[in-house]
């Protein structure tokens, strides 16, 4: 008889387990307290930054040129951010799963950090001349007479006068950031309606936004190959690479992914998400951060492979200014960053279980993005190609990447608040209330 | 090795792997040790259930990789440095760039092989015969849709009575005793 109330017992303890593991709804889902407190952090750092980066424009011509290229540098991240939280968010709409449910609003707020990205797009178009060689010489002719540039360069700048030129260039970015701001609308407009929708119609709406999305993807990739064109490869007129627009889709992945996964593990510091965020989404979310590091490797050494095998003088100039004269010690610590650190890391198991651990790996992997975007521009400028010089305009980069990434965080934050952290008519939304062991 | 004979164990079916898990907790809460979790597809959280010790296969495996990655990497460089030098493009003898791609793939051919043979010689595959098959129930579904719990004889706690009755307590579609 004692034997039987040993085992009754028992099952009342299986019983009430399980009933515990399962999740209540939080009473609330909207962003906690903590969000605003990093807003106001990450203003206050922006503008000091901001402040101390127009020191630069004052330094003489090494100052505002260094200060432009680190500008193109910061832009280029805060764009990297949005339009790569744009990619990802319609990638989980076609995918669906779990870890994409937990994603998708801060991956919304990305996407509305477009107004203040788009108006970050203007000083370039101020500094054109100082950053872009062709945009500087109009007479490609005249300039080799002169002897400003080389022959390959007015060859280069007088064959690619129909795309780049100053017109078109803004025209082309207007195209960019309309595409981007269609399905940004879109997304973000119907994802209000759906939290609205009292009678779920979850099929509708899964229909809905995957048409979207699918079509989105593909508008996306090949747009992409023309701003990663435009506002960095063109630096450099002589050279080309057909991977580049590629290299940058999944160098927005990475870095998106890495903010993404941060952002979660950060919000899980208090409700809604402390209840939400499951181990099992977290470790599905690093294992793709892993996919996402081999990947831009794989791309990034490919490039480097083929046009190191073919040797030839249009193309082998511009990795011997990123190697020579000190580079090599900068693309040596990208490597590191970029690639062997996350790699080595996120294969152990153990550590995408740890949040404070993961978040390191998360935050050494944007700054490696940052890292490789100051060894992708820098050089294309006859100061520093094959020469890592240290002019008190270098200094740029420690300033002005920072002042423009942190007013962009202090903005997508506001978005993140503005808006429950959690979608809810969504089926995967009961599923990350079960326990985690029932499948 | 002699003949086996009496029972080898209890196996209770289930429906669903949160009802195995949930068993599986307690009974390794009640003290059973040598018991296992027979699933269709991975259930991660039988593994934590069962509390299940870390094993060297992983070690193995980058050991593997290890190993196949440098040999490769060396094996091209013998080749192309020392035993067989071929001007090539007027590159240098020693071109690494070249030898990563074959290197890489043997990283991956030796881990990937590592681990498929470490983890079968440490788990004891191939087993030609297991006596949880001659139940039928388990022969039926244990490769489609149940879950299985199986509470080994050779536990101490193990009871033919007790344990059956712990068993039933969860609720399982069916409890079976297989003989060896």
């Amino acid at each position: 008889m004692s034997d039987q109330h040993q085992y009754g017992s028992g099952q009342a303890d299986t019983h009430g387990h399980a009933h515990g593991h399962k999740t209540a709804v939080p009473a609330s889902l909207a962003a906690p307290a903590m969000v605003g407190q990093w807003q106001r952090r990450w203003l206050i750092l922006g503008v000091v930054t901001g402040l101390l980066s127009l020191i630069f424009l004052f330094l003489g011509e090494d100052g505002i040129n260094h200060f432009l290229r680190a500008y193109v540098v910061g832009f280029m991240m805060c764009f990297t951010f949005m339009g790569g939280g744009l990619a990802l968010l319609m990638v989980q709409y076609c995918s669906g799963g779990k870890w994409g449910l937990m994603l998708r609003r801060p991956l919304e707020a990305m996407t509305r950090t477009l107004p203040l990205v788009a108006l970050m797009f203007l000083p370039i178009i101020f500094g054109m001349k100082r950053l872009y060689l062709w945009a500087a010489v109009s007479n490609p002719v005249q300039a080799l007479k002169d002897g400003v540039i080389n022959s390959a360069q007015a060859h280069a700048i007088a064959f690619k006068r129909p795309m780049l030129n100053p017109t078109g260039f803004i025209i082309r970015s207007v195209i960019y950031f309309s595409i981007i701001a269609l399905y940004t609308y879109l997304l973000n407009k119907w994802s209000v309606k759906r939290e609205q929708d009292k009678a779920g119609n979850y099929e509708f709406w899964r229909i809905k936004f995957e048409n979207l999305s699918g079509f989105g993807l593909v508008v996306y990739a090949f747009m992409l190959t023309g701003p990663a064109i435009d506002w960095v490869m063109s630096m450099d007129p002589t050279w080309y690479s057909s991977v580049w627009g590629l290299l940058f889709l999944v160098g927005q992945g990475y870095a998106v992914l890495a903010l993404g996964i941060l952002t979660l593990l950060q919000l899980s510091k208090a409700e809604p998400i402390k209840s939400l965020f499951r181990k099992t989404e977290q470790m599905d979310m690093g294992k793709l951060a892993f996919a996402f590091v081999m990947l831009n490797i794989y791309l990034a050494f490919s490039q480097f492979l083929i046009i190191w095998s073919g040797n030839l003088p249009d193309e082998i100039p511009w990795y011997l200014n990123r190697f020579r004269g000190g580079w090599g010690v900068i693309i040596t610590i990208d490597f590191i960053l970029h690639w062997l650190v996350p790699f080595t890391l996120l294969l152990s198991r153990d550590l995408k279980k740890n949040k404070s651990k993961l978040a390191w790996v998360c935050r050494i992997m944007i700054f490696a993005r940052c890292w490789d975007l100051f060894w992708l521009v820098e050089p294309n400028y006859p100061d520093s190609a094959r020469n890592l010089h240290m002019t008190p305009g270098m200094a740029a980069y420690f300033v002005v990447p920072v002042a423009l990434i942190s007013l962009w965080f202090a903005y997508y934050y506001a978005q993140l608040k503005s808006r429950p952290l959690v979608p809810v008519n969504d089926p995967h939304f009961d599923e990350i209330l079960e326990p985690e062991h029932a499948h | 090795m002699p003949m086996q004979e009496g029972i080898y164990g209890l196996v209770a079916e289930f429906d669903t792997p949160g009802d195995m898990v949930r068993a599986t907790e307690a009974a390794h809460h009640h003290g059973y040790r040598r018991m296992d979790c027979y699933t269709p597809y991975p259930v991660e959280e039988a593994a934590e259930a069962l509390h299940f010790t870390k094993n060297r296969v992983s070690l193995i495996c980058l050991l593997g990789g290890i190993l196949g990655g440098s040999t490769a990497f060396l094996m091209q460089t013998w080749i192309a440095v020392w035993s067989y030098p071929l001007n090539i493009a007027g590159r240098p003898l020693y071109s690494w760039p070249a030898f990563i791609i074959p290197a890489y793939e043997w990283t991956i051919l030796w881990a990937g092989l590592s681990a498929a043979f470490g983890m079968l010689a440490m788990n004891g595959l191939p087993q030609p015969y297991h006596p949880l098959f001659n139940a039928p129930n388990f022969r039926d579904g244990a490769t489609v849709d149940k879950f299985f719990l199986c509470l080994e004889a050779t536990d101490p706690r193990f009871s033919l009575v007790e344990s059956r009755a712990f068993l039933e307590s969860f609720n399982p579609v069916s409890v079976v005793e297989v003989d060896h």
